[in-house]
């Protein structure tokens, strides 16, 4: 299996007759979620969708529950008791929130990247692997190439071509979490969650990483966790304002960030708080 | 239903191994602690049914008669448990200020490149197996004690009337204060170690507040530091004499073997410890060694009880500094 | 004599005696290695490692007492490795906030300074009574019963030494929980866990109690597991309370090996824990 065709064997389950436009794909619906930790009711009510090869930015001050929205999604957050999530996640006609749905494979399908980076201790060539040898039976040649096309769509490739026995531990911050976003697409997930994904990463690393982002648009439906709101305003197509646990609003970014309906909104995007 | 997911190759196969290996792991780890549990639970269970002849027999006047005849039949556990809590005490006296001065000396006076080497010899000392203190103790420092140190202490402090008797006696080498003395310097360091870790929890901005005001180096340590951490200094003690309680084999070399209690701690006598050392493999007669087997009744009781004090405060010192 | 006066003295005096209690500590330290080497040293000839323990009066060697010191020690780490390391694993990663979790923490801390002789009289009421001897069989698990507190709870802090960013990153991935542990937490956790079994091996190397009931001696060459062996700890014992110049000297020269292996295996466990640690 060549890299090049490593993206026509990617199926989606939806696959349009014609490029949608303005018929847009809602790749995850999220509807009704309240999140709690313990007591504390951390997301309220939340109803939203996720567009198919868009990236969603979410945005507010700490606090607000943007990253707690995101971890519902792959139910990464059923880790720790006492966290829990009601309402629906309905992705392809599924609910994954739903009893009965396995985590494993669920989160198979949609990738994560954290806020710090977070290289496995082994090499670059198997933390790389290890994701796609959970799934998969590979000959050793059809291995080396799905770990060399996910280290070129995170535009690492070049830089680790020649050490890729080397631990991951030894990159820099930048590369390390390109790292980290080569070894999530290298299981061919549909959906990437990346969570401040170049917070911990100086300007020119994420400059890069956005660069990446928005050439990855054209696979796979993004959602974005930033504090920073010119990164959303650059990078994404759809942006949610939050507050307090609360959607504040929702629509296309040009339109919130110069035309939003909401004065809270407003507020934050001209810097009154937060 | 499961979400579908359209990945190529073996990936549901894959995912149901995944939770079968999910489920027999866990399973794997509970079981093997629950074994920490049964062991504990063994011990206690193995100890009472090996004591209970013995403790059927004598009853509870077995914990205070004076009296050890293998021939009569006759024991008492008075002797041994006075010699393992005089022991004991000897060592926390000794031990306890050493400790305390050598950990204040790492963490506020010793500079920073000394610190790791200097903990670390401070650390081998603890490495030393207790027999090597055992042997090292019977024919250097016991023939040391009664050439030099036990004539000293008899011609002053025993001749003061009163605590004279403490003191009193025919200089042997061996006996309860030389065992005690090697049992502080086999404690000091588990007691140095603790103390070390606690101070070092103070924050800095509480000891620079304090020397921002004029006070002395000792001071800080006296009124600052000490009541910040003082529940796990006493639990570090505590630890310290739990260890100083069980030890067997550097007691049993010097301490003298002897079934009996002299006012004098110059004397020989008998540790829990050192008894069943010295006389379990020799003990002939059921009643005998059931006799031995109560004797290790009461020192693990002793020892459990010390050692969950120990445990419970320093559970609440980290109870206190994670809030 | 004003105040200050009296604090700078106060103050001398207790920055003094902590530097005579640290001399002082260090003192002994010397001593005792000082004077086991110069006792020690006569006995190592070749004839240690390759000579029974002897009659008392004639010449010999510690072959017999080394030969079951190793095997017994082997043993021992075999049981009790595995077994605190799967024990630690529960601690740290399927008892978060759990009683039960609590519970046997607590005990494991106990039965760490546990007095070393209630474990041997234990094996001895488990094993040796119901068996009808003595045994190296007894003695290896009486010294496993030494490891595992050891081996649980380095395994135990250095897992919870691993960030959860790691285990969350591995399970966004779709791996399996089992997979998480062994393949990532494991990994990051080696150097440390592998400096906990170094510490218990040292810990059982010395350890003579446990062996007093439960493997006893054997003055003759033995590979018969299920019989008494010899072992160094015992046979130190044993010829140190003797009368006997000649095993008073093999005394000293067991007492060394012990204390030599001890040490360096201390001072390698430590160099290891602190070479380049694992960094998030």
């Amino acid at each position: 299996m060549s890299p090049a065709s490593l993206r026509q064997s990617m199926p989606p389950p939806y696959r349009p007759a014609t490029r949608p436009d303005p018929s847009l794909q809602q790749k995850v619906l999220i509807r009704d979620i309240d999140f709690y930790y313990g007591n504390f009711k951390a997301l309220k009510n939340i109803t939203m969708p996720l567009h198919d090869k868009r990236v969603t930015a979410f945005i507010g001050p700490s606090g607000c529950g943007k990253s707690t929205l995101i971890r519902v999604l792959n139910r990464i957050y059923e880790l720790y008791p006492g966290h829990r999530a009601t309402g629906e996640v309905i992705i392809d006609g599924e609910n994954t929130l739903a009893p009965g749905v396995d985590l494993n494979l669920l989160r198979a399908k949609i990738g994560m990247v954290f806020q710090k980076p977070t290289p496995f201790p082994m090499s670059i060539y198997d933390n790389i692997a290890f994701g796609i040898r959970l799934y998969h039976r590979l000959p050793r040649a059809e291995l080396d190439d799905w770990v060399e096309s996910a280290l070129r769509r995170a535009a690492l490739w070049d830089e680790v071509k020649d050490k890729l026995r080397q631990s991951g531990l030894g990159l820099s911050g930048g590369q390390q979490q390109r790292l980290c976003i080569a070894r999530a697409v290298a299981v061919q997930p549909q959906i990437l969650l990346l969570d401040e994904p170049a917070s911990a990463l100086d300007p020119l690393s994420t400059q890069r990483i956005e660069e990446l982002i928005a050439e990855l648009k054209a696979d796979y439906c993004i959602a974005i966790v930033t504090h920073n709101m010119q990164q959303a305003a650059r990078s994404s197509d759809y942006t949610a304002f939050m507050y307090l646990g609360e959607l504040v609003e929702f629509d296309e970014t040009e339109l919130i960030f110069t035309h939003p309906k909401q004065k809270h909104t407003e507020d934050y995007i001209t810097g009154r708080f937060g | 239903m499961a979400a579908e997911v359209a990945l190529p190759g073996a990936a549901a196969g894959k995912g149901r191994a995944g939770a079968v290996g999910d489920l027999l792991f866990r399973h794997l780890t509970f079981l093997f602690a629950l074994l920490v549990l049964l062991i504990l639970g063994g011990v206690i269970v193995a100890l009472i049914e090996g004591a209970l002849p013995a403790l059927t027999t004598f009853g509870i006047s077995f914990l205070f008669a004076d009296v050890w005849n293998p021939v009569t039949e006759k024991f008492g556990a008075l002797a041994p448990i006075y010699g393992t809590l005089v022991t004991s005490v000897i060592a926390m006296v000794v031990g306890i200020p050493v400790a305390f001065g050598v950990a204040v000396f790492i963490t506020e006076i010793c500079p920073i490149w000394l610190k790791r080497p200097l903990a670390t010899m401070i650390e081998l000392l603890a490495a030393i197996p207790s027999i090597i203190y055992g042997i090292w103790g019977l024919f250097v420092f016991a023939p040391f004690v009664q050439q030099y140190i036990q004539p000293a202490i008899i011609d002053t402090l025993g001749q003061i009337p009163g605590i004279g008797a403490l003191f009193a006696g025919p200089p042997l080498g061996i006996g309860v204060l030389t065992a005690g003395f090697i049992l502080a310097i086999m404690v000091l360091p588990f007691i140095s170690s603790i103390m070390r870790d606690v101070f070092e929890t103070v924050p800095a901005i509480l000891k620079e507040s304090a020397y921002a005001l004029g006070s002395t180096r000792a001071e800080v340590v006296w009124q600052v530091v000490l009541p910040y951490t003082r529940i796990g200094v006493v639990g570090g003690i505590l630890l310290g004499l739990g260890r100083a309680l069980g030890e067997t084999m550097a007691v049993t070399f010097v301490i003298g073997n002897a079934h009996r209690i002299s006012t004098s701690i110059l004397q020989p006598g008998t540790t829990i410890s050192a008894s069943l050392a010295n006389e379990f493999t020799e003990a002939v007669g059921d009643l005998y060694l059931s006799s031995l087997i109560a004797l290790g009744l009461i020192l693990f009781a002793i020892t459990f009880t010390v050692l969950a004090i120990a445990k419970f405060m320093l559970l609440q010192l980290q109870k206190q500094a994670g809030s | 004599m004003n105040l200050y006066f009296r604090r700078r003295l106060a103050n001398g005096i207790i920055m003094t005696l902590s530097v005579a209690a640290t001399g002082f500590g260090l003192l002994w330290l010397v001593l005792v290695l000082w004077t086991l080497l110069w006792n020690g040293v006569t006995a190592i000839t070749p004839a240690l490692f390759s000579q029974m323990t002897p009659p008392p009066g004639s010449a010999g060697g510690l072959l017999n007492a080394i030969f079951g010191s190793v095997v017994m020690t082997l043993i021992a780490t075999l049981i009790g490795t595995p077994t605190g390391i799967l024990a630690g694993t529960f601690l740290a990663e399927y008892s978060r906030g759990s009683r039960f979790g609590e519970v046997v923490r607590f005990i494991n801390d106990i039965l760490l300074s546990a007095p070393s002789i209630i474990v041997g009289l234990f094996v001895y009421e488990l094993m040796v009574v119901n068996m009808g001897h003595f045994s190296a069989w007894a003695g290896a698990v009486a010294l496993a019963i030494i490891v595992i507190p050891v081996v649980v709870r380095t395994t135990e802090d250095m897992l919870n030494l691993v960030p959860d960013t790691l285990r969350e990153a591995a399970s966004a991935l779709g791996s399996p929980k089992w997979k998480v542990i062994v393949m990532i937490s494991y990994r990051a956790a080696i150097q440390g866990m592998v400096t906990g079994v170094m510490l218990a091996v040292a810990r059982i190397a010395g350890e003579t109690a446990p062996l007093l009931f439960t493997a006893l001696n054997n003055q003759f060459w033995s590979t018969n597991l299920n019989a008494p062996m010899a072992n160094l700890p015992v046979v130190i014992f044993q010829f140190a309370m003797s009368p006997y110049a000649d095993w008073q000297v093999l005394a000293w020269g067991g007492a060394l090996l012990i204390t030599i292996t001890v040490l360096f295996l201390n001072i390698g466990a430590r160099a290891l824990a602190s070479w380049g640690t694992f960094k998030p």
